[in-house]
């Protein structure tokens, strides 16, 4: 048999191969998979229903709010694609953390701080790639700065994060009003020029990139294992040789920098701009909580949830247009969704925690 | 001094739920007044006992009655009301508490209403009485072990224990430490008390008790007058069994030295030197058994020589190279492989067995990249299956999902696989069935006779009997002494691993 027919053939198989794999694993696991199922489908029911219940309680009609939600929300694929963009990255920001055991909320700060230098760099250099990259690096340097004080300082990483949050947050809208100030609109910042923004598609496939680089690290890689390994059983980590702390600074750094690069692809493929109040980019960091958790702290699932919750924010925009809503009322809605959604999941992790307890004493 | 019997332990059963037999009919006295010795191996049943008396723990069956009245208790809150006082080796202070807010808290526990004046004018008469020292407004964390013990004891009297259970007391303890506490439950005694003591250590049973009970696989072999027997009698009565040699094996053909100990010292998780001074060669071709209760420092001296845990002093040697300086990590690709005590350490319940398998095996699978080859770690994961006859439904199946003996297998396997020159094996086939039990001892020899070397790291006493080319007995850190197993009888043995030296 030649070379030239068997190349095809070895693609053939080990397309097979991993097909197979992944059925036996789904065969394997199908207990698993259908408890997640359930528990989404259960979840998701429980929240529509009761907010639901609520907006009843405050007098709007619930299935014309929900129609109006679902019908503008995911009208636009394109729009919709591009706003999943931060998100899904705010969510990598929480989730990979996670996976090493570090509990990430300042995705917000990481996500502000991206934003600021790909918009600066992107601005100056006029090439956005290096305004992506720069997003990266920002993100990486804030989320690294959390894992550091956690790891040589034993600082709990969840009150650096709040406080750093706000620090970003307020050095942020000095730094915009002082020296980017936009010379036509007092209300924004520097602004990147129409012709250089990224399309709306291709925002969402270089977040869609950034997800799968990162699944690919976690999954296929010895950074990502040993990263998992020291999230699951620190000992066992100790064991192995792999060290704990490297895995808690990678998991910063990666959380961070994909944070940082979501909040330079929002404003360089959405906003274009900063506002001097940040409401451009104000909470997308802490929905990334939600998105995480909605995608069960896999990159793929993440994809999705972002769309998902993407379209959740965008619908309840319309809401408010269309039935004179408050603005709160679509933030409520999406809140009780997400906390349905992730209370199976964190009910689960308080159970292993309880039961990892009890078995460890004598 | 001979008083009433104050508890009555009769017909004591206790099966687990995952079906350990930790009790099989148990009768068990004290009487009033007196230090009651309670001495057996690991697994003999002491800690299960006690912890049925002081109600953490329901039986399966039996009777106890404490003060002459029937009980059944709930928790230990139903113990504590009825006199019963329990100290465990692992404290239960809040660290970050004074030691007046932890006797304080301890005394709201039985009663909600008291006030501090109350629980400081309690432990002032204590400590009149007792004579104990503590320091009142320090933190716990603060305070030395010793210290924290006494702070415990204090903490069972203000809630005016009558029985005061001690589990192991002097195993975190030094010399000093425990001579004064010795003399405290003297002056316990004087005062009334009763105290049960559990311990492993025979002169020290020997030394402060009246009468000791000897447990051993959860039946009681007897209860003694302590000044009527010897610490020979004792150990006899602690390990006595019978020992088949069921497992047939050729004389060791023994090779040149591989791993080399020299002078170690190694400090335990609480920062108190656990191995004090081992030194050891271990030669290919031969295994070498280290027999012991647990917790004399096996876990710290296996921890050290696979280089997961810090050597204060002392050298380490793989094939004659100094490997004191090197990771774990280096130190198994140089040919060294450690299977833990716990399988909560060697492998990670939620992932699945090729996972597993490339934990220790993760320099073979890597490629360019640092890209992992699971394919590769799939076929080394099969491997494992099929030489260790790993029953499972599939390689994906995650690790949890196994029984017990094949997750040892899988653990003990994948070392096996990547052909290592040098095996620390701990506490290998504890918790497992027979069945398992004889394919891993079975595996320990067929690897001896491929010319490997291997530290057998037990407890169970038949294991390294039956194993042991050589074996020695180590006891708070320090082995006892090191010989071939038949130089040794079973009371020779007992001694040992009491601390006795022979």
């Amino acid at each position: 048999m030649s070379n030239v027919e068997s190349l095809p053939r070895r693609i053939l198989q080990s397309i097979i191969g991993f097909v197979r794999g992944w059925i036996e694993s789904v065969r394997v696991k199908k207990r698993d998979y259908l408890v997640a199922a359930v528990e989404l489908i259960l979840a998701g029911l429980t929240g529509f229903l009761v907010a639901g219940i609520v907006l009843l309680v405050m007098g709007y009609d619930p299935i014309w709010i929900y129609s109006v939600l679902f019908r503008y929300g995911y009208s636009s694929p394109g729009y919709l694609g591009a706003r999943s963009a931060a998100l899904m990255m705010t969510g990598l920001a929480f989730s990979i953390p996670i996976l090493a055991g570090v509990f990430n909320i300042g995705g917000e700060s990481q996500l502000y701080l991206g934003a600021l230098t790909g918009l600066v760099i992107a601005y100056y250099t006029g090439n956005i790639w290096l305004g992506l990259i720069a997003g990266f690096i920002g993100g990486a340097a804030w989320g690294l700065l959390i894992a550091a004080l956690r790891v040589y300082r034993g600082i709990n990483e969840v009150i650096t994060a709040i406080m750093l949050n706000w620090t970003a947050y307020y050095l942020i809208i000095y730094i915009i009003l002082k020296y980017l100030p936009n010379p036509t609109q007092s209300h924004l910042s520097i602004q990147i020029p129409e012709n250089m923004m990224l399309s709306y598609s291709s925002t969402f496939w270089l977040a869609v990139l950034g997800a799968v680089i990162a699944y690919i690290l976690l999954y296929y890689t010895d950074l990502g294992y040993k990263m998992r390994i020291a999230g699951l059983s620190p000992r066992t980590a100790v064991y192995a040789g792999f060290n704990p702390r490297k895995a808690i600074l990678f998991s910063m750094l990666l959380g961070g920098g994909l944070a940082g690069y979501g909040g330079a692809l929002h404003i360089i493929g959405v906003a274009s701009a900063f506002d001097t109040t940040m409401s451009t980019v104000f909470g997308l960091g802490f929905a990334g909580i939600g998105v995480g958790l909605l995608g069960r702290n896999h990159p793929i699932g993440i994809i999705f949830a972002s769309v998902f919750y993407a379209g959740l924010i965008i619908g309840g925009q319309f809401v408010e247009l269309y039935t004179g809503a408050p603005p709160y009322l679509s933030d409520t809605i999406i809140g009780i969704i997400v906390i349905a959604l992730a209370i199976p999941y964190a009910y689960r992790m308080m159970i292993n925690y309880i039961t990892l307890l009890r078995g460890g004493g004598k | 001094m001979s008083g009433e019997e104050v508890v009555v332990m009769k017909n004591i059963h206790k099966i687990y739920p995952d079906g350990v037999v930790a009790l099989r009919g148990v009768d068990f006295t004290v009487k009033r007044g007196e230090i009651h010795g309670l001495l057996g191996e690991n697994g003999a049943g002491k800690t299960t006992l006690m912890r049925i008396l002081y109600g953490e723990i329901k039986p399966t069956r039996g009777e106890i009655r404490v003060f002459g009245e029937k009980v059944s208790f709930h928790g230990p809150w139903d113990a504590i009301r009825r006199g019963i006082g329990m100290v465990y080796q692992h404290f239960t202070l809040v660290p970050t508490f004074t030691v007046k807010e932890n006797l304080y808290l301890s005394l709201l526990s039985v009663n909600p209403k008291a006030s501090m004046d109350e629980a400081l004018e309690r432990v002032r008469r204590i400590v009149e009485e007792t004579n104990l020292k503590i320091p009142l407004e320090y933190l716990v964390e603060e305070l030395p072990i010793g210290v924290q013990q006494r702070v415990e004891i204090v903490k069972n009297l203000i809630r005016e224990a009558k029985i005061l259970i001690l589990d192991e007391p002097t195993s975190v303890l030094t010399p000093v430490e425990t001579e004064e506490l010795f003399k405290a439950l003297e002056r316990f005694k004087e005062m009334g008390l009763t105290i049960i003591f559990i311990t492993h250590k025979l002169k020290e049973a020997k030394r402060i008790t009246d009468r000791i009970t000897v447990l051993r696989r959860g039946r009681v072999v007897g209860t003694v007058e302590t000044n009527r027997v010897d610490v020979k009698d004792l150990a006899r009565m602690m390990v006595e069994r019978e020992i088949i040699f069921k497992i047939e094996k050729k004389p060791a053909r023994r090779g040149e030295a591989l791993l080399e100990a020299r002078d170690l010292h190694v400090l335990d998780d609480r920062g108190v030197e656990a191995v004090k001074g081992i030194s050891l060669k271990l030669y290919r071709g031969e295994i070498f058994g280290i027999a012991g209760v647990q917790g004399n420092g096996q876990r710290e001296l296996a921890e050290a020589l696979a280089g997961i845990r810090r050597v204060e002093s002392g050298r380490i040697l793989l094939h004659g190279r100094d490997i004191t300086g090197l990771s774990a990590a280096e130190r198994y690709r140089y040919g060294l492989a450690y299977v833990p005590a716990s399988r909560r350490i060697g492998l990670v319940s939620e992932m699945n067995i090729v996972e597993n398998t490339a934990l220790t095996n993760l320099y073979r699978v890597l490629m360019k990249m640092r890209v992992i080859n699971w394919s590769k770690a799939s076929s080394i994961a099969s491997e494992v299956v099929r030489r260790l006859e790993v029953v499972a439904p599939s390689l994906t199946t995650p690790i949890k999902y196994l029984s017990g003996g094949n997750q040892q297998k899988v653990m003990v396997g994948r070392e096996i696989v990547r052909e290592p020159d040098v095996f620390i094996v701990s506490e290998p086939t504890q918790g497992l069935d027979v069945a398992a039990t004889e394919f891993i001892r079975r595996t320990l020899i067929r690897l001896r006779d491929e010319g490997k070397a291997i530290l057998l790291i037990s407890s169970d006493l038949d294991e390294v009997l039956q194993l042991s080319d050589r074996l020695a007995v180590i006891y708070e850190g320090k082995f006892m002494s090191v010989g071939r197993p038949e130089e040794y009888t079973l009371e020779k043995l007992g001694l040992l691993m009491g601390g006795v030296s022979v």
